[in-house]
């Protein structure tokens, strides 16, 4: 018997007439690794929140369907015993984290199971164990890591030994190493304790090889149930960008067997280079070309000159910064956590005084504009278009035609008259993007913008920004997302303990780094150094393919 | 920004106590802050505080609290010195006041004033000992057993308040690149400028507590009777300290009931040590109330010690 029979499961959220599920049918088994993804509202954090039995107790609406968790219905199933059997993981650590101290987020769950002091004591500390949380047993959560509070998330619920793990994008919030962590975790927790996990993400490059199916979702509906492999194969010839590049590139070419790891990805790739010298010469790829394929800015707007900032502690944040920012330049900073990148970025912007150094820009009065890591920072007006009009008032511009642009460009036409709050968080985050674009600013600088966004809404930001740039505008933005940055930036900046240890083309920033490099980057390192998009990896692989068929027919006729 | 405000463990000796012995400790000097108002056992006691904080590494959080306090205190000692008319030592002749009558300083006033001074900074330095000496979750976690649903309120608001004021901060600073400036205009505009800032940060935190309270009902919350984590352990050390504060809280209130640590500041100001009694039950008191400090001092510098309690 499964262990979830989801028949025909359909819901509305309350005052929708969209089913967020429709008629979905599915089953998972015990011991399990299933990866749900699909586009932002494609209904996957829905499914995840009926599997936990939050949908429709929590948040109401029509449910329709019937999911039964080891064959009870599990909208009769006792509230307790289902806390206890599945576990639920979420986005955001700041919002699940309910306790000052470790122990005591640990044991809330305990607590509210009714578990006795001793059971708890128990579970509380082999959780701390397993999970290696010792160290932080004496400091505040509230002053931990994103990693190491969504760890502590994790530890919360692991305490409660449920059966299934539901983790609801449990790593978007993180920056790659902490993501990277907790991704081991979470398949160490299936393949050794055996919990059945069900995990929804849009970072799939990371966890996509990880689980055992993965189950693909649009408008509410699963349109793909099957094994990683196999899923990949589907979506590139569906042309769905949502799979991890290595795939991508793979199942572009016509692979019958696609890889989904750089690992797998290489093998593949030696097989081809040993056709390839043992068969007519031909120059070999060269990833070089393509830094100057870039295009890079024009006169300089700003110089940051010998710049120091020390927090009120007096732990320097930043280190003798010294850089240049050209007009319409593309640049992208990257950086672990703590390496003073948004202190950087707030010291551009003249938010931050520096302790020492300067920024100089070109022109008095240039015009800038920062978006901040959360979009709902910005968001209080009643409609859409009232947010703009504010940055508008305050700055006492009158300039109606700018609001019907940007709205138009960052297609919020529709919603003009929407409260922002109503609005999904990739639209959110356009609205803060555009009440700051008002002002029709010369520098721009982002800070975080990629995160949690799938790979569509990253693809339409991107577009955005480019587009800005080649109106001579700016853009400095702070990411973790080494894809995006190796696809769209002119140059990346990258920092680590307060200063820049590295500053140069996108390219060749890249190229120099084996643990800074795109999925590409690694496949091709030692191969052809430089390529670090599907793009210029299927340019550069596509005319060895035809040459490997050419050798293999020649081979076959005996010439 | 307010981080001064929060519990940091360090690991020190007054911070291992059983969160029922530090309660009582504080207890105790609490209550005799408020009954003491002989000015010498009033200093005997802030000293005692004093002593404490420096045991739990504090005395620079103090520091802020005593800009705090002061900032209180002054303005009373201030409008007390001018309106308290029962003292007969004047030292200054004001003008007539409707209403008040003619203002006048005495010397029992000042004295008065500087004996309520004292009492304040007495109390806000308990608050601030109780800060650096209990873990926020060790004392919600005692109450739990009476009152479990309000220690959870409480504990979740001493979570979120460092967060929100976190939050503040950050939306005052979108607002300002947004062109809002908080220090033009008139005190009306401003407050009309910080509206933009609450509203933001109300409705970000009525989102965000949704999504707690989804958490929280995932994790079983509300689905029965709750059960109570405490991992206190009771030592030598916890019972030494509630004997030793029991013992000085029984001899200051017997020296209260027999006027020992009272004072007489009006209409003329009496002797700061009435008698050699008085001075014995002073310092019996700071003894059996230095208690904790001394075994703090003693578990630090001493391992015989410190294996013993």
């Amino acid at each position: 018997m499964p262990l979830y029979q989801i028949q025909n499961l359909t819901f509305f959220y309350p005052e929708s007439e969209k089913a967020s599920l429709d008629k979905i049918q599915l089953n998972i088994e015990e011991g399990e690794f299933i990866l749900v993804a699909g586009e932002s509202g494609s209904g996957k954090s829905s499914l995840a929140r009926v599997l936990a039995g939050l949908l429709p107790d929590f948040y109401g609406g029509r449910f329709g369907g019937k999911v039964y968790f080891k064959g009870q219905d599990i909208r009769k199933m006792d509230r307790r015993q289902l806390a206890g059997e599945v576990g639920m993981v979420f986005q955001d650590p700041e919002k699940q984290l309910v306790m000052t101290g470790l122990e005591t987020e640990i044991a809330f769950g305990l607590e509210n199971l009714g578990f006795s002091q001793q059971e708890m004591f128990r579970r509380v500390s082999e959780v701390i164990g397993f999970l290696d949380l010792t160290a932080l047993k004496q400091k505040d959560v509230a002053n931990l890591s994103g990693g190491q509070k969504q760890k502590i998330a994790l530890a919360s619920v692991l305490a409660m030994q449920p059966s299934v793990l539901i983790l609801d994008e449990p790593t978007s919030q993180l920056d790659p190493v902490a993501a990277e962590e907790l991704l081991n975790l979470i398949k160490r927790l299936n393949e050794e304790l055996g919990f059945t996990v069900v995990l929804i993400e849009q970072r799939l490059e990371r966890c996509f090889h990880l689980a055992d199916r993965v189950i693909m979702m649009e408008r509410g509906k699963v349109v793909k149930d099957a094994q990683p492999e196999q899923v990949a194969r589907w979506a590139a010839m569906k042309g769905i960008s949502i799979i991890p590049p290595v795939a991508k590139l793979f199942s572009r070419l016509g692979f019958y067997s696609v890889p989904i790891t750089i690992k797998e990805g290489r093998k593949q790739l030696k097989k081809l280079f040993q056709v390839k010298s043992a068969s007519a010469e031909t120059n070999l790829p060269q990833g070089e070309k393509q830094c100057s394929e870039r295009v890079l800015g024009q006169g300089t707007l700003l110089e940051v000159k010998k710049l120091w900032y020390a927090y009120d502690d007096g732990g320097e944040a930043l280190r003798d910064i010294n850089i240049t920012i050209r007009q319409g330049e593309f640049i992208v900073i990257l950086g672990e956590n703590g390496a003073g990148k948004s202190t950087l970025l707030k010291s551009l912007v003249g938010l931050l005084q520096p302790g020492r150094g300067k920024v100089i820009f070109n022109h008095k009065d240039c015009r800038v504009a920062y978006l901040s890591q959360n979009p709902n920072d910005y968001l209080f007006q009643d409609t859409v278009e009232d947010e703009l009009r504010f940055t508008l008032k305050n700055f006492k511009i009158r300039d109606e035609q700018i609001v019907n642009q940007l709205l138009e460009k960052l297609q919020l036409s529709v919603n003009r008259q929407v409260n922002p709050r109503d609005l999904s968080s990739g639209e959110r985050q356009r609205v803060a993007l555009a009440s700051i674009m008002v002002t029709k600013p010369e520098f721009l600088v982002l800070d975080e913008p990629t995160r949690g966004l799938d790979y569509r809404l990253k693809d339409e930001l991107a577009n955005f920004l480019i587009n800005q740039t080649m109106q001579g505008v700016s853009v400095v933005m702070v990411t973790h997302d080494i894809e995006f940055a190796a696809k769209y930036a002119s140059r990346v900046i990258m920092m680590f303990d307060g200063r820049i240890v590295s500053n140069g083309k996108t390219c060749e920033t890249f190229a120099g780094s084996i643990y800074y490099s795109t999925q590409m980057g690694k496949l091709f390192r030692g191969y052809c150094p430089g390529i670090l998009t599907v793009q210029q990896a299927y340019e550069k692989i596509q005319p060895l393919m035809q040459e490997r068929k050419t050798y293999q027919t020649s081979a076959e006729r005996g010439i | 920004m307010t981080d001064w405000l929060m519990y940091k463990e360090k690991g020190l000796f007054l911070q291992s106590f059983h969160p029922a012995a530090s309660l009582f400790y504080l207890g105790t000097l609490f209550v005799l802050a408020l009954c003491f108002n002989n000015p010498l056992y009033q200093v005997g006691l802030l000293l005692v505080l004093l002593l404490a904080i420096w045991s739990v590494d504090g005395l620079m959080v103090w520091e802020k609290y005593l800009k705090l306090s002061l900032f209180i205190a002054i303005p009373i000692v201030l409008i007390n010195s001018l309106m308290g008319q029962n003292g007969k030592t004047i030292i200054w002749l004001g003008p007539q006041v409707p209403v008040v009558g003619q203002l006048t300083i005495s010397m029992e006033a000042i004295y008065y004033s500087a004996s309520m001074c004292i009492r304040l900074i007495e109390i806000i330095s308990v608050f601030c000992l109780f800060n650096r000496m209990v873990h926020p979750d060790k004392a919600v976690s005692f109450f739990a057993r009476f009152t479990g649903k309000t220690a959870l309120v409480i504990n979740m608001s001493m979570r979120l308040f460092p967060i929100m004021v976190r939050e503040f901060e950050r939306i005052k600073t979108v607002q300002r690149m947004r062109g809002v400036d908080f220090n033009k205009g008139t005190f009306l505009e401003r407050m009309k400028n910080y509206s933009s800032v609450v509203s933001i940060l109300l409705l970000s935190s009525l989102e965000n507590s949704l999504e707690m309270a989804e958490s929280m009902q995932a994790r079983g919350f509300g689905s029965g009777p709750r059960s109570s984590y405490a991992r206190n352990l009771l030592r030598p050390r916890d019972f030494i300290c509630i004997f030793s504060c029991g013992l000085g809280l029984g001899i200051g209130l017997w020296g209260l009931a027999h006027d020992y640590g009272t004072y007489t500041f009006y209409p003329l100001i009496g002797y700061l040590i009435s008698s050699n009694a008085s001075m014995v039950v002073l310092l019996l008191v700071l003894l059996c109330l230095s208690m904790p400090v001394m075994l703090s001092w003693g578990g630090q510098h001493c391992l015989f010690i410190k294996s013993k309690i």
